[in-house]
């Protein structure tokens, strides 16, 4: 009987004639009891929420674009075998399936299928690199540059470095987030083993100068790496342009799946790195283990989609931008953008509102899903190292909200985050003893707190 | 020799199609894709050309027809924020 009632439920959702699952048709059988539409709200960690909010976190992660999904089944269904199976037909098709998802990825950033090694997201590339091109010169090269605004695994790895003995530079930034290349210039040594500096920051949206920084690099013939997960398939990338040596990828940023990456690893001039993952000596040696086809797949299939939307997004997504910004903007004074405006991925904004406290701000903004600081960092209640590095106040630091709109995002839902965010925020500056201050003319910075 | 009726009713069969994503978010975005994507060729002249444009759209089609098929076998438990107080 079960059966039946489940097949007839099937059968309903695919002929259905719109959409929305509506409340009359809901489940009735016993498989489906954990579902309750009576109660349409969300009950999670004490806070109700009356549906699924909307997602305004793309620098956290992006959803599976239908026609990436549509791209991974085949091969999780029916070409399973492994990719290094050298003697049977699955071998051999899951073989071809991952060298096609090779070219795909290479095409997006202009590079050859040969240079691209597969792993399990930007995270190993950039420890990969890091650790793996200066512990491959260690005799001779002893000092690596890096910024202060880097990925939390770009700045672990290269404090693991210097507990090995390393030296490490870490370059600070300008104030709009962009690093100076007199500094960069001067800091390099004859030692310098590896430069790295990220494409596209993921907590503030800034993008750096590559080109400069690529042709500083060939001067003094130093390896430039990249962590250009945040950049590739919405920047336009060219590793021959930047002149970069090493690049780390990340499928899930770019709508594809989570738990695959690749590190672009150029062959000539050939960059040397040891391996981190020792084994049978899969993908040129350096990154040993079965490839993860299905991934892969997916993988591959988002770098291509990603090279046909590229132009169409960007342009969506910058008039979202401005929707977004302009309507704050209308109704909010004191919001301040963190980051350069000009050098900027458009669908990145960090947005900081004076004389608001942070953490009610998040927790008012339950509807929307934002996020404050970057989600490796989240689980302390310190303001961001990135907003620091900036020169960003603590107060401000702490109001910022990282705003990411992607490919799926609709009018619509900017324009209710833009309502949700005014009324937050109106509320907060209302209760707010500061705010009353500033609007009746007093300087913050000068008053003399007395002590009880 | 791709017709101009021909090419409307793709376009409708594939409006049509996207309507059924249980997911607002996706329903959105392929209406305004296909929608975009068919106005973009809107001026080809080239008989050549709008086949091929034709045989891509035709594509498309087909795996989206696939995955909205298979996302309507997942659909969220719960309402979207947006589609809440639409009502």
């Amino acid at each position: 009987m079960a059966s039946k009632a489940i097949t007839s439920t099937i059968r309903r959702a695919l002929s259905k004639p719109h959409g929305v699952v509506s409340r009359r048709h809901h489940l009735s059988t016993a498989a489906a009891a954990a579902t309750d539409y009576e109660d349409e709200s969300i009950m999670m960690k004490g806070v109700r929420i009356s549906g699924r909010p909307l997602y305004l976190d793309m620098q956290a992660t992006t959803p599976i674009d239908p026609r990436v999904f549509d791209a991974m089944n085949d091969s999780g269904i029916n070409e399973y075998g492994n990719p290094h199976s050298r003697t049977h037909l699955y071998g051999w098709e899951a073989e071809n399936a991952v060298e096609v998802a090779r070219i795909q990825v290479a095409k997006l950033i202009g590079a050859s299928p040969k240079e691209i090694i597969f792993m399990s997201g930007a995270t190993e590339a950039n420890n990969t690199a890091v650790k793996g091109v200066m512990h491959f010169y260690k005799d001779t090269k002893k000092h690596v540059i890096t910024t202060q605004t880097e990925h939390k695994c770009v700045l672990d790895s290269c404090r693991h470095l210097q507990q090995e003995g390393f030296e490490v530079t870490y370059l600070p930034v300008k104030t709009d987030g962009l690093v100076d290349l007199e500094m960069l210039r001067e800091a390099i040594r004859p030692d310098t083993g590896l430069v790295s500096i990220m494409a596209v920051n993921n907590e503030i949206g800034v993008v750096q100068p590559m080109e400069e920084i690529g042709q500083i690099c060939k001067e003094h013939n130093v390896p430039f790496h990249t962590d250009a997960a945040q950049a590739i398939g919405k920047i336009p990338v060219d590793v021959k342009k930047w002149n970069i040596g090493l690049m780390s990828m990340s499928a899930h940023k770019i709508y594809g799946p989570k738990g695959v990456g690749a590190l672009f690893v150029r062959r000539r001039p050939r960059i040397r790195l040891e391996p981190l993952m020792n084994g049978g000596g899969q993908e040129r040696g350096l990154r040993s283990g079965t490839a993860a086809t299905q991934q892969i797949l997916g993988f591959g299939a988002a770098c291509d989609l990603a090279m046909k939307e590229m132009e169409y997004d960007e342009k969506w997504i910058k008039g979202l931008q401005e929707r977004l910004l302009n309507g704050i903007r209308e109704k909010l004074d004191g919001v301040v953008v963190n980051g350069s405006m000009e050098s900027r991925y458009s669908g990145n904004l960090n947005l900081s509102f004076a004389y608001v406290e942070g953490e009610s701000l998040l927790m008012g903004l339950k509807e929307v899903a934002v996020s404050s600081g970057s989600a490796c960092t989240s689980a302390s209640l310190e303001p961001s190292y990135v907003l620091r590095a900036l020169g960003v106040d603590e107060d401000m630091a702490h109001t910022s909200i990282r705003f990411g709109i992607g490919r799926f995002t609709t009018k619509e839902e900017i324009d209710k985050a833009v309502e949700l965010t005014v009324k937050q925020v109106v509320k907060l500056r209302e209760m707010s003893p500061l705010y009353e201050m500033v609007k009746e003319g007093i300087d913050i910075k000068n008053i003399q707190w007395s002590q009880h | 020799m791709v017709s101009r009726s021909e090419v409307l009713s793709l376009c409708r069969a594939m409006l049509r199609a996207g309507r059924q994503y249980p997911h607002y978010n996706l329903r959105e975005y392929t209406k305004r894709r296909t929608l975009d994507g068919f106005r973009m060729n809107k001026n080809l002249t080239d008989q050549s050309k709008v086949n091929e444009a034709y045989a891509e759209a035709k594509a498309q089609f087909v795996v989206l027809e696939r995955s909205v098929k298979f996302h309507s076998l997942y659909p969220p438990k719960t309402k979207n924020i947006m589609e809440v107080k639409l009502q």
